[in-house]
């Protein structure tokens, strides 16, 4: 329970009657996370608790720019409105929660039997309790092309500290094919934001989802991100989280595996930096036998930034033959960062390869004395190492136009954290 | 001072028409407590090669350590003067734009980044430093193709990863190319001929050769002589202790082969 005092900030959360009431009481029993709760050790929100918070977001005002990633649609959310532009492609619907439920039988039996791991994730139901019936958006079988959708999710800054949520449904049919390009990013500078975000996606047999998130937020602004993925016999993913910027990051991505033959391939690239906090928590639970995972994460930490790292991966009882890799590599590029690792692996099968590791480590002194002897700048010298030990996870992003937009973006980071 | 009272002796022709390259005036340096240079005098003048021949353990490396800025070594007393600027008190990057290349004992493998995308790196960030333009990828092109003759090296192994994974011969050989494409006024060779058999120890010397001119000069820093019987010195100074004891021309380095150090230095103990 809350204490007293701290209820009393939330009062006007309890108050609204938008919300969903059981989600909310989940959430308000607990409240925000605080560094007691071992899954939020190292990236408290116990501050949230005093802030008085607006909880519907005022109207959004800045012009939003619509990149080109060879996308074939765009879905904009700014301030929690969800908007669509251009004609869906052939083989793609939108549809609210509710009503898609009643139309796709095939869909609905699989909501009603999901099953995430929500321990400790009170902010899974603040985002539930506001979002009761979010927008599917549904790939359907026999769809002969790769859909490519962007969707930027980009909160403004307000006059008061604002929390946005948003939340966003994806189901693909037997055999169909996605690529979602996900922006979080915000407008505006200097303000209290808290972005609450989740993401579902559940994947048919066959099916083939490729997803990717920059998360490049304004100084003052926290994200919170829940994607959880369900994935049927023989389907993949590949998975890329950038975290680019933000005061604070916390991504909850979790992996369900619930059928043979599948590949998870999950990648992670941060670079946080000055007074900045990036946490990512995994979760690969291999339910089912015969799949593969694979999770390779790096870490740049700049200035005086903090790192987490928590991988976790689960090899259930059935999960037979399962192969499971973990990597997760850090360079500290500043003497004040701070990384903190814990890879976690519970294994009930007895046939499985599984493997784990975890480094965090400096820039080699030797390795920029014998650039420098060459003529390179100290700052151009450690610019060159930080990139040449992120490349391995930007070169896995086969759209070129987003891995040159990502790349410039790490380059402007790390290049701006010497001036500093 | 010996070296300073043999130089009108040895080559006094070139003493008159060439200029002064690097000044070493009784130049003093440690690590942690430990000096390890103390009182070094050097000269070297355009167009010279030098070889700086001792013991194991007697400065040869540190010399070159703290000529190309290397940090762990602190300078207590002494100056350099490279061309007609205080060498110590340039950043081991400016000093390479000014001209200096220390060829490493030990080259430094560098996990990711090519010889090939190093080496643009370095050549525009020289090039920014002198106030000159960039260059671009066909300029660089046809730039690598050329030096690549000089050392006999195969495109291939420049776009791998620095160092990784090389044999001696090929860090080496790495190692004079890229002094071919910074072409420095003034190359410091430091063990140059360690870990390469006799093929590879040719190829380096032939490049270095080739490299040699009129308006550059060239420290070879090592052991054994027979590198020199690929690269012929002008001056073969004995660094034992600290100091340079002994200077002569390349015979001296025929003597030390034959008769090794235990001569000079028990002159001096």
């Amino acid at each position: 329970m809350l204490h007293s005092d701290t209820k009393n900030t939330l009062v006007n959360l309890s108050e609204l009657s938008s919300a969903s009431s059981e989600s909310l009481t989940n959430f308000m029993e607990m409240g925000f996370p605080t560094n007691k709760w071992e899954e939020w050790k190292y990236a408290s929100l116990k501050s949230f608790n005093e802030i008085s918070w607006r909880w519907t977001p005022e109207t959004f005002t800045h012009a939003v720019a619509v990149p080109a990633f060879q996308q074939s649609l765009t879905v904009q959310n700014l301030n929690g409105q969800t908007s669509i532009l251009g004609d869906l492609p052939e083989g793609l619907t939108c549809v609210p929660l509710n009503q898609f439920l009643n139309q796709n039988a095939g869909f609905k039996a699989l909501y009603e039997k999901r099953n995430p791991l929500l321990d400790q994730n009170s902010l899974y139901h603040l985002n539930d309790a506001f979002n009761q019936n979010p927008f599917v958006f549904c790939v359907h079988k026999g769809t002969p092309l790769d859909i490519s959708i962007v969707h930027q999710f980009i909160l403004e800054a307000q006059a008061e500290p604002a929390v946005i949520q948003g939340k966003i449904i994806l189901y693909l049919e037997e055999g169909a094919s996605l690529t979602w390009i996900e922006q979080q990013a915000s407008k505006g500078s200097n303000s209290t934001l808290f972005s609450n975000y989740a993401l579902e996606i559940w994947l048919s047999e066959q099916a083939h989802l490729t997803l990717y998130k920059d998360q490049d937020l304004g100084n003052g602004v926290s994200l919170v991100d829940h994607t959880f993925i369900y994935q049927a016999a023989n389907s993949q993913v590949d998975m890329f989280t950038f975290s680019i910027n933000g005061t604070f990051v916390r991504n909850n991505l979790h992996f369900y595996i619930e059928g043979p033959n599948v590949v998870s391939n999950l990648n992670g690239l941060y670079v946080p930096g000055e007074g900045q906090l990036m946490d990512n928590h995994s979760v690969v639970d291999h339910r089912m036998p015969h799949s593969e995972s694979n999770e390779l994460y790096k870490g740049v930490l700049l200035g005086n930034a903090t790192g987490v790292f928590n991988g976790k991966i689960f090899v259930r009882k059935d999960a037979q033959k399962t192969n499971a890799f973990q990597s997760c590599k850090n360079v500290l590029a500043s003497d004040r960062a701070t990384m903190n690792t814990k890879p976690q692996l519970e294994i009930w099968a007895d046939d499985v390869k599984c493997s784990h590791g975890t480094t965090t480590g400096q820039l080699s002194e030797e390795a920029l004395f014998y650039m420098r002897s060459r003529g390179i700048s100290a700052d151009a010298a450690r610019t060159l190492l930080l990139l040449a030990f992120v490349q391995q996870v930007i070169d896995k992003v086969e759209i070129i136009s987003l891995r040159d937009y990502l790349s410039a973006k790490i380059i402007q980071k790390i290049e701006q954290s010497w001036e500093a | 001072m010996v070296f300073q009272n043999l130089r009108p002796y040895f080559c006094a022709s070139i003493e008159n028409s060439n200029k002064m390259m690097l000044s070493v005036k009784d130049l003093h340096a440690r690590i942690g407590e430990k000096e390890i240079l103390k009182g070094i005098n050097l000269e070297v003048r355009a167009g010279e090669v030098h070889a700086i021949m001792g013991p194991n353990g007697s400065g040869k490396s540190t010399l070159a350590s703290v000529l190309a800025g290397r940090e762990d070594y602190e300078v207590t007393s002494g100056s350099v003067d490279f061309l007609g600027k205080d060498l110590l008190d340039l950043a081991p990057e400016e000093r390479a734009a000014e001209g200096l290349f220390l060829a490493f004992q030990y080259p430094v493998e560098i996990p990711g980044v090519s010889t090939t995308n190093f080496m643009k790196s370095a050549v525009n960030e020289i090039r920014k430093y002198r106030g000159e333009e960039a260059m671009d990828a066909v300029q660089f092109l046809k730039m690598f193709k050329e030096k690549m003759a000089y050392v006999n090296i195969d495109q291939s192994l420049l776009s791998r990863a620095l160092n990784e994974g090389f044999s001696g011969g090929e860090k080496k050989r790495n190692e004079i190319f890229q002094m071919a494409v910074l072409e420095p006024k003034l190359a410091i060779l430091d063990e140059t001929d360690s870990g390469l058999d006799i093929d590879a120890l040719r190829i380096v010397a032939e490049g270095v050769n080739k490299l040699k001119s009129p308006d550059n000069a060239t420290i070879v820093v090592t052991h054994y002589q027979r590198l020199l019987d690929y690269i012929i010195p002008d001056f073969v100074h004995v660094l034992y202790k600290g100091k340079i004891v002994k200077s002569g021309t390349k015979d001296l380095a025929l003597e030390l082969e034959e008769r090794g150090y235990d001569w000079i230095i028990s002159a001096l103990d």
